[in-house]
């Protein structure tokens, strides 16, 4: 959806035009001539109804040279700027082999152009890693920069692996559940519209597609990562039809892997269950709405919004972010935001272009901060302020010395 | 003396990011990170022809000097002299396995021993893929020179084009040599240029091309510049033909920013831009695959008339190891070497012959090692 809005501007600049039907090529330029003749003509129900879900897209050739990679950052609002400047600050002593090429969305401006420079930006890089991007307009042409990225990136599965960690005081110890979510549709296709006046109606949209890509994702996951178990998420009692396609894809997609237990379980049961018995999930795959409940139930048995990090994969891009969503404009400049989500969502992207050497020394570091010195920011009940909680890491770096360029 | 500098300047390297790091808060230095365990870097070392073992000498004594922690795997490697040389497989082993090396550059006969068309060059870059060479023209300090403030980076393709070594002749006294140019290779170098320009903040790209003529051929490489320039809205994109591009590199080189182009015109733009700045003694380059780095002296001359004389210049060399230090994560010990040799320059009081002077390379490498001077922070 939000490519359909982006597709009226600049169209020009997105790579799958270079190798599209050239009909396809015509017919949206025709648009875009139109729209940007008139752009209040084109009635909301339009804007949403123009293209699929589903992009395909031509990969580009990812920005590796010499051993070093380069990476969009988006910094967006709130903490953002501050967390991304830490983790500049450890790769450069950790040396990892990585450029960032700093992409800044101005929040306040209704205009798509940053945005646009920013897909464009991961388009060419192959990886991201975002803060989380402010929207401020309200006005329904304006989406939420969050949720354009992933629909224009195709990125259709969240990853958010949660596990305690020791000598954080959380509610639950010992958790290790991993979080599997689909990412572009569902609740956020973003259809809405007044039938009659005084009466929204808000679609919900799963397709067997999607639903397979994302059961198919996590069974592989699950395999990759030796997990035993794992549960679908639904509402499918009441949502006959829609969850009922998600669970009985999963169901599907289960019967390739026997040697992963899969059973399912209903959200609110599932809510109960996590704040009463985590210990008893593994993996759980989910439909958009629901995983962002869950997740942020999670993150708060485990410690808060401050300590997980996610990771949203498509087939060609990929995007590290901290696992909760939440801009934290409040604490911004005060040096108290805990700056362990953005780190390791760092240790995830590291991992996932494969310097497994640095992520492991920066990894290191900060558990041995966290976990054994148990220098903690006040959100954990600490009294350190975020640069003492990364100096210490930095600390750390500098000590194992492994110098791993 | 050069055991005593070598102790002062790693203690203070190893200081200096410490100092760096503090500055962010003001709590008090942990004591226990004085003595940090001694971690080293390899790198793969290619002498090669004429001057190489030379300059890779003047490189050598300057990193004992400075204490840099780099240990060099040797390669004697050779097209001219091939009984000595070191088979391809194994040097091209050791450059992957390190992931960077530091090479001379390699004399190509006319003839070949062997039948084979590809030069010993050639096959290095095909066997690792070293697709995009890089050579940054800049104007040094003291150096005279018919310009100044030139300030170009010149990207060349060097894995297909005319090097393709694919030559015949169909009929007696009739030759045909194919130029290849595929558009994944067109697309990954174009892509390259608009990548390093983004990374170090350049505004404009030219290509360098000649698609009036070779329609088809360069056509391609400079449609997929074309498509590439879009994904880039932030960058200029201009493309300017091979001849022109020449006459204006003699005449306004300051016009130019980064430059893409296939693998002759590259060779060629490479050596007259180096002719520019004070010749093939003081311009650095690097080959890129997507893993390793090959860093050379960026015009391709082995100078093999100065063998012995002890009169080449060692500068494009000790640059070279800069970059290499820069990419390895030592930049403290590649700005000192920089510095060194730019201080060096400017001064003027040492010269070689090719910029004007009377010393020999063993008196330039003293006073660049006498020149060495620890950062007060690293600078990255």
């Amino acid at each position: 959806m939000a490519a359909r809005i982006l597709s009226k501007r600049g169209l020009d600049i997105k790579l799958r035009d270079l190798g599209c039907n050239l009909v396809a090529l015509q017919n949206k330029n025709v648009v875009r001539t139109a729209a940007s003749a008139a752009q209040a003509t084109l009635s909301d129900f339009e804007i949403q109804h123009k293209q699929p879900l589903v992009k395909k897209t031509t990969p580009i050739p990812i920005a590796l040279y010499g051993g070093r990679h380069a990476v969009t950052m988006l910094p967006g609002g709130g903490i953002g700027p501050e967390l991304m400047g830490y983790v500049k600050q450890v790769f450069k002593y950790a040396g990892a082999p990585v450029d960032f090429e700093l992409v800044d969305i101005d929040p306040k401006s209704d205009e798509t152009n940053d945005l646009e420079y920013a897909i464009t930006s991961i388009k060419r890089n192959g990886v991201c890693l975002k803060g989380n991007i402010e929207t401020r307009s309200e006005s329904t042409g304006v989406q939420s920069r969050n949720v354009a990225i992933r629909n224009e990136l195709d990125l259709y599965v969240n990853v958010l692996h949660c596990h305690s960690y020791p000598g954080v005081p959380a509610r639950q110890s010992n958790i290790d559940i991993i979080i599997i979510r689909q990412n572009t549709e569902g609740e956020y296709a973003m259809l809405e519209h007044e039938s009659v006046d005084g009466v929204v109606e808000s679609m919900k949209v799963v397709t067997q597609s999607n639903s397979e890509r994302v059961a198919r994702f996590a069974f592989e996951y699950a395999r990759r990562n030796n997990r035993k178990k794992v549960t679908t998420i639904h509402k499918a009692n009441i949502m006959k039809l829609s969850d009922g396609l998600f669970l009985e894809t999963s169901r599907k997609i289960a019967k390739e892997y026997p040697d992963i237990e899969h059973n399912d379980m209903i959200i609110d049961n599932c809510c109960m269950q996590l704040v009463s018995n985590p210990h008893q999930f593994d993996v759980m795959i989910m439909t958009n709405l629901y995983g962002t409940i869950v997740s942020n139930v999670v993150c708060g048995l485990v410690g808060g919004a401050g300590l997980l990090s996610g990771k949203n994969y498509g087939d060609h891009y990929a995007m590290f972010e901290p696992g909760t969503r939440n801009t934290g404009t409040a604490i911004a400049g005060k040096n108290i935001a805990n700056p362990i989500a953005m780190l390791s969502a760092s240790i995830d992207m590291l991992d996932h272009l494969g310097h497994k050497q640095h992520s492991e020394l920066i990894s290191d570091a900060l558990r041995k901060t966290i976990c054994e010195e148990k220098i903690h920011t006040p959100d954990l009940g600490g009294t350190a302020t975020s640069t003492e909680v990364v100096q210490r890491v930095i600390d750390h770096i500098l000590q194992a010395d492994i110098r791993a360029w | 003396m050069s055991i005593i500098s070598r102790n002062v300047f790693k203690v203070l390297l190893r200081a200096s990011p410490n100092v760096a790091a503090r500055t962010i808060h003001t709590t008090a230095p942990n004591a226990t990170l004085a003595d940090l365990p001694d971690s080293r870097v390899n790198a793969t070392l290619i002498p090669g022809d004429g001057v190489g073992p030379e300059l890779v000498y003047a490189v050598q004594e300057v990193f004992k000097a400075a204490g840099v922690p780099v240990d060099f795997e040797s390669y004697f490697f050779s097209e001219v002299n091939p009984t000595l040389s070191a088979p391809l497989e194994k040097v091209a082993a050791s450059i992957a396995k390190n992931r960077v090396c530091l090479k001379g550059i390699l004399a190509t006969p006319d003839y070949s021993h062997t039948g084979e068309l590809q030069t010993l060059n050639m096959k290095l870059r095909n066997e690792l893929d070293l697709y995009a060479n890089v050579v940054h023209v800049k104007s040094l300090p003291g150096v005279r020179s018919r310009h100044t403030n030139v300030d170009c980076v010149i990207i060349r393709e060097q894995t297909e084009g005319e090097y393709s070594a694919l030559e015949h002749e169909t009929v007696k006294g009739v030759v045909e040599c194919l130029k290849i140019v595929t558009a994944q290779k067109s697309q990954r170098i174009a892509k390259f240029a608009f990548d390093y320009a983004t990374k170090n903040k350049r505004k404009k790209v030219t290509a360098v091309h000649k698609a009036n003529i070779m329609k088809l051929g360069d056509g391609l490489f400079l449609r997929s510049c074309e498509a590439m320039a879009k994904l880039y809205p932030k960058i200029e994109f201009e493309r300017m033909i091979v001849d022109n591009c020449t006459m204006q590199m003699v005449s306004n080189p300051q016009q130019f920013d980064v430059m893409v182009t296939p693998n002759l015109y590259g060779n060629i733009v490479d050596n007259l831009a180096s002719g520019l700045v004070g010749g093939a003694g003081v311009v650095a380059g690097a080959s890129y695959s997507a893993d390793c780095v090959v860093f050379e002296p960026g015009a391709r001359h082995t100078f093999s008339e100065a063998v012995g004389k002890n009169v080449a210049n060692p500068t494009a060399m000790l640059l070279c190891s800069a970059k290499l230090l820069n990419h390895v994560n030592l930049p403290g010990y590649g700005e000192m070497i920089r510095n060194a040799v730019n201080k060096v320059l400017h001064d003027g009081k040492v010269r070689t012959k090719d910029i004007g002077g009377q010393s020999n390379t063993q008196e330039f490498t003293y006073a660049v090692i006498y020149n060495l001077q620890p950062l007060q922070k690293p600078t990255q």
